[in-house]
């Protein structure tokens, strides 16, 4: 025999871990949460997912065909992104948004970056981001049995409390795949046993999450609470599924840990002191772009030399300092740039909001057509408010007058007033309401100018329903109840926003106070 | 208990059921055998001999050719046929003495003289390993003498007989624990003689437990000799990992086992010792594993230095037709082979022969970023940033990641899923950065 025989390097042998079977690993480990989203909202659910998988798929095909690129959609990796998009989606979203998202995804965050490994932040999340931050609207309307529906978090911010055990199992509203906490665990369990990822960043992730929620949350040690922070708002999909994605987390062991603690403090720091209940997806794709940063911070000691030695040290380069240079740079262009668009548009936007109140004056006083300062309002206002900013010893809340307004009609006759309100207590912050009073003291109109409750609850104080509570009754003051009103001076709170149904009240009845001060 | 072990490391298909079982068979050559000046690490041996001499069996037939170098003796009495380049396991020609076998095996004067090591002097002991030719066994092929000459020869506290026989598909350490594990120990107690202060302790991975009991019976009655097991982990026996694993001590690549007060020799090297020092024999024979799929009959055999490996080939049954790739050594760290037309040399342990190339049939990818080969490097650099610095030949930024620590122990080519061959790049940027250092030191 002296044929010549195959000749490489060594090692010979291989290990049986691929790409591949990584990714198709992830995608097992993700059926039990995505299923259970798919029962729980119902088949349109799964026609998201699909749309989002297949345009996932699609995207990675075309552009590799036309950039000539080898096609490497078999790896998986695309799959997985589609279904982690699709998972991060509210149940009844319209399909185009699935399809949008997973082209995003695909070819801005991972395809002109590189391709696979070489994504800057997660590309499921990077494209939720963007469809969050760019229709707002449709991305936080969930829906659950054909209503619209607060989400446990949301709940929370409200200062309700979700109950435990749906939000464990997930019977709540929210994303398609992040409802249930259980399915996410069993699939977490089937990624840490088959050494698809390991504990550091998730356990990390949510142990310092939950310390800075005892810290910050100001419920200090509420295990109930706790527990429900932890399982909503797909803290566990992200801390498991998204904050593990290997082209976007560190490399390097201490790197792993600074990486999950990162994410638990900005999650909390988000979810706490944010606007949104919600701050996983941000608080990955943040991190996410620090990790670079973090692995040169976090450079293992090599075998057999002393910590702190200056031999054992892997020197930061110099590049990292213009690394980070160049970082906090562009940082101050961006912003610059945000700070010039800001005065660039402050004008046109106040000239806009001047035409709505005129048009919402309209709306609250039907049959007016002008509108002046009305001077006894004013005064009357300025009677009742104490230099302190209480109004009529704070017995409607933090209440503050804004303009008040005689209202005309077409012959300059005064037909009523119209009272700019603004109450304190919104669970949002502020609420402004402009309420039109004929000179019977009957509320005529009521429209808010300003409001910046809970989507899916306060919010719903927008609807007409709620509204028109107040309209085409005489009373001194309205007060609210839970139930059906039985009275003409009851109102019925909104299920699940009582914060802000009696800020609304509170405004109102303000207004008719003072009303019916000026008319004895 | 817990086992001693290293952090790092991988768990790849074992393959040594296939010979593990099987007796060490004794092989005698047919054709002319060949002796690469070149068998250890250091500078060549000189030839002493010249064409058509007579040698006998033990016979010194290249002398070392400076502090760091071997003797070679000569394994078989007959005449000197050529001194002149031949192939090796290498793929390359290096000079050789080809000497043909007269079949009579007729020996040098005094080999196999009885020799009591505890009436000699330390000196005396070193010489006899010196004279035999000893180099590392195990694939080093570090001469022994020099690793038994360390500055301080008092602060050595332990001598570590490397029975992790880690590598897989290898079973010959394994077959001498079971079948003259006497000997082993007697080997170590000559080393012991030379090292007051020392304590012998044999490492044996726990997958060879027959190997460990027969250890710890003949230890029992040794107060300066413990066995101690070892996890299953590749490459536990790597000469750091062994070191941690045994005594919790961590070198670099810059410093000796000495300097952690350690001397490591494998099971075979130790057993060469005990020959020469007590029986006057040098390196003739070593124990040689034939194995893998592609080979007929596999099996231990005890052959002679200089032999050539496709006549081992032959008595293990034969390669099959459908053989596509031979490795001297093991799958890890083993050598390919394009040919079996080779000799066996001190460092040959094995000859592994596959039916079917995996590093053929796997195509490389992008790297993911999993960080795999970050968790099993047992030299605790990053392999994924140094194959970077590979790629685009930047010498110094190699040096900054630590890639001169990569003990080419293969782990991470391993595990990548990505199939990037890892251990192949650092192997060319460990040899230009040291090619580099040679030149600047002129």
């Amino acid at each position: 025999m002296s044929g010549l025989y195959n000749v490489s390097s060594s090692p010979h042998v291989r290990g049986a871990d691929s790409t591949q079977r990584i990714m198709f690993d992830v995608a097992v480990a993700l059926i039990p949460a995505a299923g259970f989203g798919v029962v729980q909202f119902g088949l349109y659910s799964l026609l998201v997912l699909l749309v989002s998988v297949a345009f996932a798929i699609l995207t990675e095909y075309v552009f590799q065909k036309l950039a000539k690129q080898p096609v490497t959609v078999s790896d998986g990796s695309a799959l997985v992104t589609g279904l982690l998009l699709g998972m991060n989606l509210p149940p009844s979203v319209p399909i185009w948004i699935p399809a949008l998202g997973s082209i995003f995804a695909i070819l801005v965050v991972k395809q002109f970056f590189g391709g696979i490994g070489q994504n800057f932040m997660n590309p499921a999340l990077g494209a939720r981001c963007f469809l969050l931050i760019s229709f707002t609207g449709i991305m936080s309307d969930y829906v659950l049995d054909g209503v619209s529906t607060a989400t446990p978090l949301a709940l929370m911010k409200n200062g309700e409390t979700p109950e435990l055990l749906s939000t464990f199992l997930g019977t709540h509203a929210g994303c398609i795949g992040e409802v249930s906490a259980l399915a996410i665990l069993i699939g977490a369990a089937y990624l840490l046993i088959r050494k698809v990822i390991t504990w550091e960043i998730p356990v990390c992730y949510i142990v310092s999450f939950v310390i800075f929620e005892i810290l910050f949350g100001g419920h200090g040690f509420d295990p109930v609470y706790l527990l429900t922070q932890v399982c909503s708002g797909g803290l566990l999909l992200g801390a498991f599924f998204m904050a593990t994605d290997y082209a976007t987390s560190p490399i390097t062991k201490n790197g792993k840990y600074l990486f999950g603690i990162l994410l638990g403090v900005l999650t909390g720091i988000l979810r706490i002191f944010g606007a949104s209940a919600e701050g996983v997806s941000y608080a990955i794709i943040i991190s996410n772009l620090l990790v670079p940063l973090i692995e040169r911070i976090t450079m293992p000691v090599a075998y057999g030399f002393k910590h702190g030695s200056l031999e054992g040290k892997q020197k930061v380069s110099l590049r990292t300092y213009k690394a980070a240079l160049t970082l906090c740079a562009i940082t101050l262009v961006a912003g610059l740039a945000l700070g010039a668009a800001y005065q660039a548009t402050k004008e046109p936007i106040a000239l806009a909001e001047l035409a709505a109140q005129a048009e919402a004056y309209r709306a609250v006083a039907p049959g007016s057509e002008e509108f002046e300062p009305s001077a006894e309002l004013q005064e009357a206002a300025a009677g009742i408010t104490a230099e302190d900013g209480t109004v009529a010893e704070g017995q409607f809340g933090g209440i503050r007058f804004e303009d008040v307004l005689n209202a005309l009609d077409a012959s300059g006759n005064k037909v009523g007033y119209v009272v700019n309100v603004t109450s304190k207590d919104g669970f949002g912050g502020e609420m402004t309401l402009s309420l039109g009073v004929d000179l019977e003291g009957v509320v005529t109109g009521l429209e808010f100018l300003t409001i910046n409750e809970t989507a899916g609850l306060g919010m719903n104080a927008k609807e007409e329903s709620f509204r028109n509570q107040y309209l085409g009754t005489a009373v001194d003051s309205f007060s609210l109840v839970k139930e059906a009103p039985s009275a003409d001076n009851e109102i019925q709170a909104i299920s699940g926003a009582t914060i802000t149904s009696t800020a609304v009240t509170n405004a109102v009845n303000a207004a008719l106070y003072l009303v019916s001060s000026v008319q004895g | 208990m817990r086992l001693a072990t290293f952090q790092g490391g991988v768990h790849p298909f074992e393959g040594k059921e296939l010979t593990q079982d099987k007796p060490i068979r004794t092989y005698e050559p047919q054709g002319d055998l060949i002796f690469p000046l070149s068998q250890h690490i250091g500078a060549p041996a000189s030839a002493v001999v010249k064409k058509n001499d007579t040698v006998l069996m033990g016979q010194v037939i290249a002398e070392a050719g400076g502090f760091v170098s071997a003797n070679i003796v000569s394994s078989v009495s007959g005449k000197v046929k050529a001194v002149e380049p031949r192939l090796t396991v290498s793929g390359m020609k290096v000079p050789a003495i080809v000497i043909e076998n007269d079949g009579n095996y007729t020996p040098v004067e005094g080999l196999g003289q009885k020799r009591d090591y505890t009436k000699m002097s330390k000196q005396e002991i070193i010489d006899a390993v010196k004279a035999a030719g000893i180099v590392g066994l195990g694939g080093a092929g570090f001469p022994t003498h020099v690793k038994l000459m360390p500055k301080d020869p008092d602060a050595i506290d332990y001598i570590i007989v490397n029975g992790a026989e880690c590598e897989p598909y290898l079973t010959s350490d394994h077959r001498q624990m079971i079948e003259c594990p006497e000997e082993i120990v007697k080997g170590l107690k000559v080393v012991l003689q030379l090292f007051d202060h020392a304590k012998g302790v044999i490492a044996v991975e726990e997958n060879k437990p027959d190997g460990i009991r027969n250890l710890q019976k003949l230890v029992e009655a040794e107060p300066r000799i413990e066995v101690v097991p070892l996890k299953t982990k590749y490459p536990q026996g790597g000469e750091r990992n062994i070191i941690y694993a045994v005594t919790g001590r961590q070198i670099n690549s810059t410093k000796l086992p000495a300097d952690a007060g350690c001397i490591v020799d494998n099971v075979s090297t130790i057993i060469a010792i005990y020959h020469a020092v007590c029986e006057n024999t040098p390196i003739l024979t070593r124990v040689f594993t034939v194995t893998g799929d592609g080979v007929n009959d596999p099996g231990n055999f005890r052959v002679r230095i200089g032999t050539m490996i496709s006549e081992i080939a032959e008595a293990a049954g034969g390669l099959k037709d459908t053989t596509k790739k031979l490795i001297s050594g093991g799958p890890m760290m083993g050598m390919a082979m394009a040919t079996t037309e080779v000799p066996v040399v001190k460092t040959s342990s094995a000859l592994t022969c596959f039916t079917q190339d995996q590093v053929e049939l796997l195509q490389e990818t992008a790297c993911i970023r999993c960080g795999r080969c970050v968790q099993v490097c047992p030299s605790n650099i990053v392999p994924t940033m140094m194959l970077e610095a590979a790629r685009r030949q930047d010498l110094a930024e190699f040096v900054t990641l630590h890639g001169m620590e990569c003990m080419e122990c293969g782990s991470c080519t391993y595990i990548c899923p990505a199939r990037r061959p890892m251990t192949q790049a650092f192997k060319q940027m460990r040899q230009a950065v040291m090619a580099e250092r040679r030149k600047q030191k002129k």
